[in-house]
């Protein structure tokens, strides 16, 4: 009887596994069946490095560069300003903070995470787009610099915005990082002499480097993949600028952007969009596993 | 290890950057190019001057001046397929195929009232919605001194205007066929000239056959609130059909009726090549204003205008 639970309890186990590796088979084979002859059909190599996006002309063009670019345009500023931030309060909260701070800091911060992307993408809207015309439009008409003006929708604007949205993985994921370094190299290099900022900047800090490194990447992915917020402030144009006060498209934007009234082959190069954004996905997830193992060696 | 992979990445984005900014030059060379035919623009911002003159005093750093900030709909979207259609920004090149020439530059945005946010947002904003989305926070430019209203696309004098169809797979039967006539009668074109023209020539009298039944609409968010006081309508007179509403979009409701999960597919826009096999019917037709910030004197403009701001040939007001 208690062999026949036992069996039970395991068959179940196995099918709650079974299930989520199911789920993501199924959706690497639904991308790759239909994403892969839309680009044989458009050409690897137009639809990969074309740079012009035009798929209701009645010769259309199916160039996704730009969205490439602006992915890594927009994904690459919000490493730039959140990461500093992400890992300082980091730092802060596991070796600096006072007990009286650090739980609201900590309910703060996993608030930061729960918070839906859409929401974000409202506050970029109504508080961030107004904020970075009314500046830029200040500073145009102050020098004289035509590049500057912008409307608002821009890819600093998006970068900003993502900055903050990936501070929770990276704090999280950083301070935990930081806590896992044994006190015996902090201990130490005060025995040393140093004091406590430069123990735990020069030997602290480097001695959690691959675990940060880890949240970094995690924030790389977290910004790659958001969607909803940066639609709704990117300005998404579908051609490629080096002016961060310009708008950008980026991969994600522009599958939600057209999906709705796409049809025939616009609809498959959609969906081959998604599969370029998913070997995205799955390099930086390939990094993530390859560091993780690395720092548990 | 862990070195190379991270300056692998660092490379990766630097040489990805340095293309983006590389494409980006040429992009500056065509600015500087709209900046010659800005002084064109200028000319004919001076013949407006009249009608400008009373908003430039108060309005200088905030009104009028500066760039325009093109707002449009995304590739595919019954609004822009019309709009585009109807001011002549979708060209005919040389061998005769259709080229959309909507400036590079404008924000795309996804939905009608994303394009009333951001135009009632941003002093140098223009954009386009349907006629029946239109309030008060942004306002509808006169198009050669018409204004965008029901009564002037009745008669013609304002002429930016597109179709809204529903769509079945084959002939309609029961509730689904009940419910079209009911819509194509006398009382169901009433309902649809309250906010929009009604598309039948001569609509009779409705009777209905008070068919029992459950039928599913689906489709186009702009066709949606039109199908809406439409069901209610329907309802109140057949007490024994039911009508599910979803809303979606043009491609998807009609892709449902095909596939068989909804009845009746809404769609802002013509049915395309690969959907001729569903029945189509128009049933309203949508006008389409062009709209500017509150804040913005301009009140009336020329076709020919509109396009080259939405072409990219006009960049300053």
């Amino acid at each position: 009887m208690k062999k026949f639970k036992e069996n039970i309890a395991h068959v179940l186990f196995f099918v709650a596994a079974i299930v989520s590796i199911c789920a993501v088979l199924l959706i690497c084979v639904f991308l790759f069946m239909s994403g892969v002859p839309a680009m044989q059909e458009i050409g690897f190599l137009n639809f990969l490095g074309g740079t012009k996006w035009a798929p209701t002309n009645t010769v259309p063009s199916f160039g996704i560069f730009p969205m490439i670019i602006g992915s890594i345009y927009i994904t690459a500023g919000a490493i730039i300003l959140g990461v500093p931030i992400g890992i300082f309060t980091a730092v802060f909260m596991a070796r600096f903070c006072p007990k009286k701070i650090y739980k609201p800091l900590k309910a703060a911060v996993d608030l930061l995470a729960g918070i839906p992307s859409v929401v974000y993408g409202f506050f970029g809207l109504m508080v961030l787009v107004p904020f970075i015309r009314q500046t830029t439009t200040a500073i145009g008409n102050a020098t004289g610099w035509e590049w500057i003006y912008s409307n608002g929708s821009s890819i600093l604007t998006a970068s900003m915005l993502l900055a903050i949205m990936i501070l929770p993985t990276i704090i999280g994921v950083s301070e935990s990082a930081i806590r896992a370094v044994p006190d015996s190299y902090y201990e130490g290099a005060l025995a040393l002499g140093a004091t406590h900022e430069r123990s735990v900047f020069f030997t602290v800090l480097p001695a959690a480097k691959s675990g940060i490194t880890a949240g970094v990447i995690l924030g790389v992915g977290r910004a790659i993949g958001e969607t909803m917020a940066v639609i709704m402030i990117a300005g998404n144009q579908p051609r490629l600028t080096g002016n961060i006060f310009k708008g950008i498209r980026t991969l994600t934007a522009n599958i939600v952007v057209e999906m709705g009234y796409a049809e025939g082959l616009h609809r498959e190069a959609l969906i081959a969009t998604g599969v370029v954004l998913f070997v995205f996905i799955l390099i930086i997830n390939l990094l993530f596993s390859l560091l993780k193992r690395r720092s548990e060696a | 290890m862990k070195k190379f992979i991270v300056s692998l990445l660092i490379a990766a984005m630097a040489a990805t950057a340095l293309v983006g900014c590389g494409s980006g030059d040429n992009n500056n060379a065509g600015t500087n190019d709209n900046t010659n035919e800005e002084s064109n623009a200028n000319t004919e911002d001076e013949a407006n001057a009249g009608t400008e003159d009373e908003g430039t005093d108060e309005s200088t750093g905030n009104g009028v001046s500066g760039l325009i900030s093109v707002v449009s709909r995304e590739d595919g979207s019954g609004t822009r397929g019309a709009f585009t259609e109807l001011f002549g920004i979708l060209e005919e090149d040389a061998d005769g195929n259709e080229v959309d020439m909507t400036t590079q530059e404008a924000t795309i945005v996804t939905s009608t009232e994303v394009v009333l946010t951001n135009v009632a947002g941003d002093p140098n904003a223009i954009g386009y919605v349907s006629l029946g989305a239109l309030n008060d926070t942004v306002k509808a430019v006169k198009i050669n001194g018409v204004e965008a209203t029901v009564e002037n696309i009745q008669n013609g004098s304002y002429e930016i205007s597109r179709p809204f169809n529903i769509a079945t797979n084959g002939e309609p039967t029961g509730v689904a066929a009940d419910f079209i006539n009911f819509i194509m009668s006398e009382e169901g074109q009433a309902v649809v000239s309250e906010d929009y023209i009604q598309a039948a020539e001569d609509p009779q009298p409705f009777e209905s056959t008070m068919e029992a039944g459950k039928i599913t609409v689906g489709g186009s968010s702009s066709v949606s609130p039109l199908m809406q006081k439409l069901i209610e309508a329907y309802q109140a007179i057949n007490t024994n059909a039911e009508i599910d509403l979803q809303t979606s979009d043009s491609s998807t409701g009609l892709q449902e009726v095909m596939d068989g999960t909804s009845d009746i597919g809404m769609a802002s826009r013509e049915l395309k090549d690969s959907e001729s096999s569903l029945t189509a019917t128009v049933i309203a037709i949508d006008g389409i204003a062009v709209i500017v910030n509150n804040e913005n004197t301009v009140d009336d403009m020329t076709p020919e205008e509109v396009k080259a701001i939405f072409t990219g040939e006009t960049t300053t007001w």
